[in-house]
């Protein structure tokens, strides 16, 4: 086993009686690393997680976490994992203090600050409210909390950020940056493809149970995507329209220059593709 | 199993069983009314059997029956008699003739009025007549042709007959624990529907743990209460061990049965809805040792608190003691770890 990987999955299904929801996929995750996992809605990503976590038991396959075969030495991984499930699953009855304290217990946890932990999601002033009275976001924030509450090695993230106004959101991203520069591997699920370009070092796109890529955001966009520059012209009649001229052709600087020269320019861009371009390349279908 | 896990899930229960108002509400009134009730009710019977009588001369015979378990008030106006009657001050009312004991004398049949109750059972009025007839027999001068030997079956209960207040605690002892499932029922279902069993489960915390502190917090929460209310009512002093026992017995039923509650509602109506049922099948029981005769008795053991509720009665009313209820406690073993069981299991079922 290689000591710098602490997610190695190999072969791994699951199938829900008649639909194979996860179909002998392989993939390894790095310590240190942030993986994003995409795909549309019943590709397999939360069933992935499920087994990975111990949630669900797989029928074939194996896989292992910081060198411990999942099948076997679940409850030991469990101490050493955090997760922040996709819908939200707190004790809403009970403080934040009173939610983090709890699982810092079943954890062993004993050195720990709740007070320090929600401060740093942005729950500062609010540690002794019960969390039923709470927003979206910030019970948000409280999941994520609770996963960093053992200071764990790996940590899963399941659409962390998703129905979250756009400042919660990029705080969450902020602390899941954090996290991994404190030396923790992130498996980071999402359908937010902008979200996973921008923190992932890796990404991986599952389609119906099976990965059907797996490379940094850059390579996946050199193999797949298309560059081009855009630009706004205005035509004789007055009219503003699109041109696009496609970078790394033969024709290129020609048709720059034409474009100069003939045209009266108002703005020009380049353009990549996006993540979100190159799964529908690959997969023939959209993210939703 | 994890002790740590186990004492820290159980703190959780206990603290989310009472930051439910409801729940919490109707443990701790509950406990009150339950008191109360007990309170309320005679603690004696009155064994004594009140008639008026009306007679402008009283026949010896009745001064003689006076001090046999029947209290006789006479009346100087035949009006007052009939009132007396009608406003329940007496059970029955008896209208002598002035020349009764001529009549008797001479072999004539004298003409005896009875007054009776509209609310008195149709036993005791036919008691009555026959107890006239026997009474102007013997005041004749003839004697019963039939000698009558007594043999008490059992305790003889003769001047010691349980009250109403007594009869009802195996009652009020199965409020108290089944108002327990209720609570215990919506924890689980709660923990399984918003799915903080999972965020339990991604943990070193296991399943068994889980169960184990559940089961610990209803076994615990429902065996104080009842304890606590016999303390309380002063019924815990004779065979305590016995009825600890039998309490722990029946705790364990009511923690099986919160299992397949919770396993099967999907919210507090629900948990509301399954719990009254069971609430009602399990009631039959303790209803048959506070009205004994109301209900047809036999059907009623299969029902595992027909064997919690008559040991609590037999040991608390009548003084039985291990010899004479062990049966009874066997069966309760047998039920208690076969509802705990199939809760266990179909609640595992459920969350897989």
């Amino acid at each position: 086993m290689n000591n710098n990987l602490a997610i190695v999955v190999e072969d791994l299904s699951y199938q829900y009686h008649k639909l194979l929801a996860v179909n002998n996929i392989s993939f390894n995750v790095k310590e240190g690393e942030i993986l994003g996992f995409l795909g549309p809605n019943g590709a397999g990503k939360t069933t992935t997680v499920k087994i990975l976590i111990g949630l669900l038991k797989p029928k074939t396959g194996r896989a292992f976490l910081l060198g411990k075969d999942i099948s076997k030495h679940m409850k030991e991984i469990q101490g050493e994992i955090g997760v922040c499930f996709e819908v939200t699953n707190l004790y809403e009855q009970m403080s934040a203090v009173d939610n983090l304290t709890l699982f810092a217990r079943l954890f062993g946890v004993k050195d720990y600050n709740p007070y320090e932990i929600l401060k740093r999601v942005g729950l500062g002033g609010r540690e002794r409210d019960r969390v039923e009275g709470y927003s979206k976001g910030m019970k948000q924030r409280l999941m994520i909390a609770r996963a960093f509450v053992n200071r764990p090695k790996i940590i899963f993230l399941d659409e962390p950020t998703m129905g979250l106004d756009p400042v919660s959101s990029e705080e969450i991203r902020k602390i899941i940056l954090e996290e991994r520069d404190r030396g923790a591997t992130i498996f980071l699920t999402t359908h937010d493809m902008w979200e996973a370009d921008k923190l992932s070092d890796r990404v991986g796109f599952i389609d119906q149970g099976k990965i059907v890529a797996l490379d940094t955001p850059l390579n996946l966009k050199q193999q797949y995507g298309k560059r081009a520059l855009k630009a706004n012209v205005r035509a004789e009649n007055g009219e503003i329209v699109d041109k696009e001229i496609l970078l790394d052709t033969n024709d290129t600087p020609s048709e720059v220059s034409k474009l100069f020269t003939n045209e009266k320019v108002i703005t020009i861009h380049s353009k990549e593709a996006t993540l979100e371009d190159i799964f529908i390349k690959i997969t023939g279908r959209g993210l939703i | 199993m994890n002790f740590r896990i186990i004492k820290t899930l159980f703190i959780k229960d206990f603290t989310l069983f009472f930051k439910n108002r409801f729940i919490a509400v109707i443990t701790v009134l509950g406990l009150v009314f339950y008191l109360f009730a007990y309170f309320f009710l005679p603690k004696t019977v009155d064994e004594v059997m009140e008639i008026g009588v009306y007679a402008p001369v009283m026949p010896p015979i009745i001064e003689r029956i006076q001090n046999e378990g029947l209290k006789i008030e006479t009346y100087k106006i035949e009006k007052d008699l009939k009132e007396a009657v009608s406003k329940g001050k007496v059970v029955a009312g008896l209208v002598f003739p002035a020349d009764i004991m001529e009549k008797l004398k001479k072999g004539e049949k004298p003409i005896v009025k009875t007054y009776l109750s509209a609310e008195l059972e149709p036993e005791i009025k036919s008691a009555i007549s026959i107890f006239v007839n026997e009474l102007f027999f013997i005041q004749a001068g003839y004697t019963l042709a039939i000698e009558v030997i007594e043999e008490t079956i059992g305790p003889d209960m003769v001047g010691k007959q349980v009250s109403p207040g007594k009869r009802i605690i195996p009652l009020l002892v199965f409020f108290l624990l089944i108002t327990e499932t209720f609570g215990l029922a919506n924890l689980i279902s709660e923990e399984i529907e918003k799915r903080t069993i999972q965020a339990l489960l991604v943990t070193p915390t296991r399943i068994q743990d889980i169960f184990i502190a559940k089961g610990l917090t209803g076994l615990i929460l429902a065996l104080s209460q009842a304890l606590l209310f016999l303390v309380i009512v002063g019924e815990l002093k004779n065979q305590p061990l016995l009825i600890l026992i039998t309490l722990l017995l029946g705790c364990i039923i009511v923690t099986g049965i919160s299992f397949l509650i919770g396993s099967v509602a999907r919210d507090m109506m629900s948990v509301l809805a399954w719990g009254v049922i069971a609430f009602i099948v399990l009631l039959v029981p303790s209803i048959n040792i506070l009205l004994p005769g109301a209900i047809v008795t036999n059907w009623v053991k299969i029902l595992p608190t027909y064997y919690l509720t008559e040991s609590i009665h037999r040991v608390m009313n009548f003084g039985y003691s291990w010899q004479n209820i062990w049966q009874n406690l066997l069966i309760l073993l047998v039920y208690s770890l076969g509802i705990l069981s199939v809760g266990v299991y179909i609640l595992k079922r459920r969350y897989q």
